[in-house]
């Protein structure tokens, strides 16, 4: 069963990517209220929400790896698992960057834009389905295919911060409710 | 270590111990149970309409017949005709309320703001104490803060989105067994996406694009044939006040039975704006009123036309007697029940409204009579008359009362008074000051704000702080001047000097204490 998994480094590589993605957007969310909260809430329950909202995080960097390597389970191993970290790579960028399209549309042109706010994510999405469509079938996805590796292994720097910090807000979480 | 063996004389002289204690325990139980049945404590239900400006009701001499039932009720109640709250928008004037203590030192001035930590104990739940059951509830997201941060004093405290139709987010404000009083701040100020938000920004990509997608695929659900304007919303949840009514009269008269002495405090969102009145009240008042029209303040915010001031004036009057026609059922129902019987029965408000100089709303600069006068009725068990109280009250004057209704000790630190009619005096030298300060630090001095005094028939506001305004004081005689139109701050020069002389030692003194804090 595990031979239907790819690599811990390639898994690694995928991991970083959407860790940082996710992170990333959470914590320029949190910057961005930081002010608003600095008049009503002391610093140690800004610490609170922050923690809460990266062990959100976590548990959304998790599911979004967990569906990859589902994908990678069902899926032969030729379509998927043995390009892991590129076909991984994009489509978890596809998938959170539909995300991100579909939230940042809604935040520029509100909830009246209506069906036109789904434009943004499905470009998004469309243009994720034709890279992995024809990855390595012309010389610029062979491009491509070399930056995602090179980027995704670059990315992996980040989970040296990530990782301990998810574990020690979970830590905290965990030990604030055990606690009561 | 060396452990004795237990002999059989031990055993039995161990278990008859255990026996006996808990022989004793249980008829402790028992005893405390019998007792506190035997304390003859009345039940305190409060009911908190949020929004509610005395201004507009009928029962205070309003021309259009809004409030029918409220009259109805105040045949046998006291009646508090001028009455203020502390703020002019939820959480400052909630915690007013709850807590018996102005703005400055509760510290909750902000939007959702919450109670200095230091003195969260200071609330009418703790101090009634747990004889009482107590059980609150609230639609209003920012009071429930409130409530979460006194979560210890409550025997039963509902979620807001109780009894509630369609949640517009997918909100969890219980889900956070540690955090309840951050429940709202994890939640609903960042990890949500908020639809109505002016700038939404949701701390997670897949909680806000759910709420998203839910808001998109359920075509906004909230125009039906009985709401013409949408149905009622606080725009995290939608709701019918049938039902949400029909929800706490029937947790009253199912609770209070098994319970007594039982605090029930509720607080509902109607007529809150949006005002979503069902189409038998919408176009119920046609006739224009004869309104004098005032010219737009400098400090106001916005810029609205008399004309559409006027249109959202009659859409609130039609949501309050859209809330009155419901209210009136569950007090019919309540009374009819025996329920009113053994029960005091506090109706009131956390602030008013304004529909006046370019401004619709509450939370703004301009601190007029119809954003501080709020209602208050007090119906006591078996009153059979009506009383009218025309002494200036506050809303920081419901602790001290209901701790005397409910037979304890009125702590020093409160800063309200008891209110005539139940123990207190009518004081006409009496000063209240409400504030808004929504754009200061909790917990630094106040800069930027609007003060207000009220004094006998003088209200004195004082706007301070505000950029690209100088420092401007107003003047007004309430009595003679209801509309508040004639600034005598120039020319009734000896009260505007005592009042104004009043008002800033009284800032300075709660900006010094938080200074020392």
């Amino acid at each position: 069963m595990l031979q239907r998994f790819p690599k811990s480094q390639a898994i690694l590589q995928v991991y970083a990517v959407i860790a940082v993605m996710l992170s990333g957007w959470t914590i320029t969310a949190f910057l961005w209220k930081l002010s608003a909260w600095l008049l009503i809430l002391n610093i140690g329950e800004i610490f609170t929400v922050f923690s809460y909202s990266m062990v959100a995080n976590l548990i959304e960097s998790l599911m979004v790896l967990l569906l990859l390597l589902a994908i990678c389970a069902i899926l032969p191993a030729a379509l998927f698992r043995d390009d892991f970290v590129v076909r991984g790579t994009i489509l978890a960028i596809g998938l959170i960057g539909s995300l991100m399209a579909f939230v940042k549309f809604d935040m520029q042109f509100g909830i009246g834009s209506g069906a036109r706010l789904l434009i943004g994510p499905f470009a998004v999405l469309l243009l994720a389905a034709i890279l992995l469509g024809f990855s390595a079938k012309f010389r610029f996805a062979r491009v491509l295919h070399s930056a995602i590796l090179w980027f995704s292994d670059r990315l992996i720097v980040f989970l040296y911060i990530l990782v301990p910090l998810y574990v020690i807000l979970l830590a905290y979480i965990i030990f604030r409710n055990i606690g009561q | 270590m060396h452990m004795s063996k237990i002999s059989r004389r031990d055993f039995l002289k161990t278990s008859a111990a255990l026996v006996a204690s808990t022989t004793f325990a249980g008829a402790a139980r028992i005893l405390s149970t019998a007792h506190s049945q035997t304390i003859d404590k009345s039940n305190i239900l409060i009911f908190v309409f949020d929004a509610m400006s005395a201004h507009h009701l009928s029962l205070y001499g309003y021309p259009r017949n809004t409030t029918p039932n409220l009259e109805k009720f105040a045949e046998h109640a006291a009646v508090y005709h001028n009455h203020y709250s502390a703020g002019n928008f939820t959480t400052s004037g909630t915690a007013s309320m709850l807590t018996g203590l102005y703005p400055w030192t509760h510290r909750a001035i902000n939007y959702r703001g919450m109670i200095d930590r230091s003195l969260v104990d200071r609330n009418f739940f703790n101090l009634i104490g747990k004889e009482f059951t107590r059980v609150a509830f609230t639609q209003n997201l920012w009071a429930d803060i409130l409530l979460s941060q006194f979560e210890k004093d409550l025997d039963l405290h509902l979620p807001p989105d109780s009894y509630s139709r369609f949640a517009d987010s997918l909100m969890q404000p219980k889900a956070l067994h540690a955090d309840h009083d951050l429940a709202y701040f994890v939640f609903q100020d960042f990890l949500n996406l908020r639809v109505d938000d002016l700038h939404p920004y949701p701390g997670s990509l897949f909680l806000g694009s759910a709420d998203l997608a839910r808001a998109l695929a359920s075509d906004r659900p909230y125009i039906s044939g009985d709401y013409p304007r949408g149905l009622p919303t606080n725009h995290d949840f939608s709701y019918e006040n049938t039902r949400v009514l029909e929800g706490i009269r029937h947790l009253i008269q199912s609770s209070m039975l098994q319970s007594s002495p039982y605090l029930g405090y509720f607080h509902f969102w109607s007529p809150h704006d949006p005002y979503s009145a069902r189409k038998d009240f919408v176009g119920m008042f046609p006739e224009e009123l004869k309104l004098q029209a005032k010219p737009r303040h400098s400090f106001a915010v916005n810029n609205f036309s008399d004309q559409s001031l006027w249109k959202y004036r009659r859409e609130y009057d039609e949501f309050i007697a859209d809330l009155d026609a419901e209210f009136g059922k569950v007090l019919s129902s309540l009374e009819s029940s025996g329920v009113l019987q053994n029960s005091y029965v506090i109706v009131t408000s956390d602030h008013g409204e304004l529909f006046e100089r370019g401004e619709q709303g509450h939370a703004s600069a301009l601190m007029y009579a119809p954003v501080t006068h709020i209602p208050l009725l007090i119906s006591a068990p078996g009153q059979q008359t009506r009383s009218d109280f025309h002494a200036l009250t506050s809303n920081l004057d419901l602790l001290p009362t209901l701790t005397q209704i409910a037979r304890k000790e009125i702590p020093d630190w409160v800063e309200g008074r008891l209110l005539p009619g139940y123990g207190g005096t009518e004081d006409a030298s009496r000063s209240i000051f409400p504030i808004m300060a929504k754009d200061n630090a909790a917990f630094r001095p106040i800069e930027r704000a609007t003060f207000t005094l009220i004094k006998g028939v003088y209200e004195l506001f004082f706007f301070t702080g505000y950029s690209g305004h100088p420092d401007t004081f107003e003047l007004y005689n309430l009595q003679e001047d209801p509309q508040e139109l004639h600034d005598l701050f120039r020319r009734d020069i000896t009260t505007a000097s005592q009042m104004k002389n009043e008002l800033l030692e009284a800032i300075y003194t709660a900006n010094h204490n938080m200074q020392k804090k």
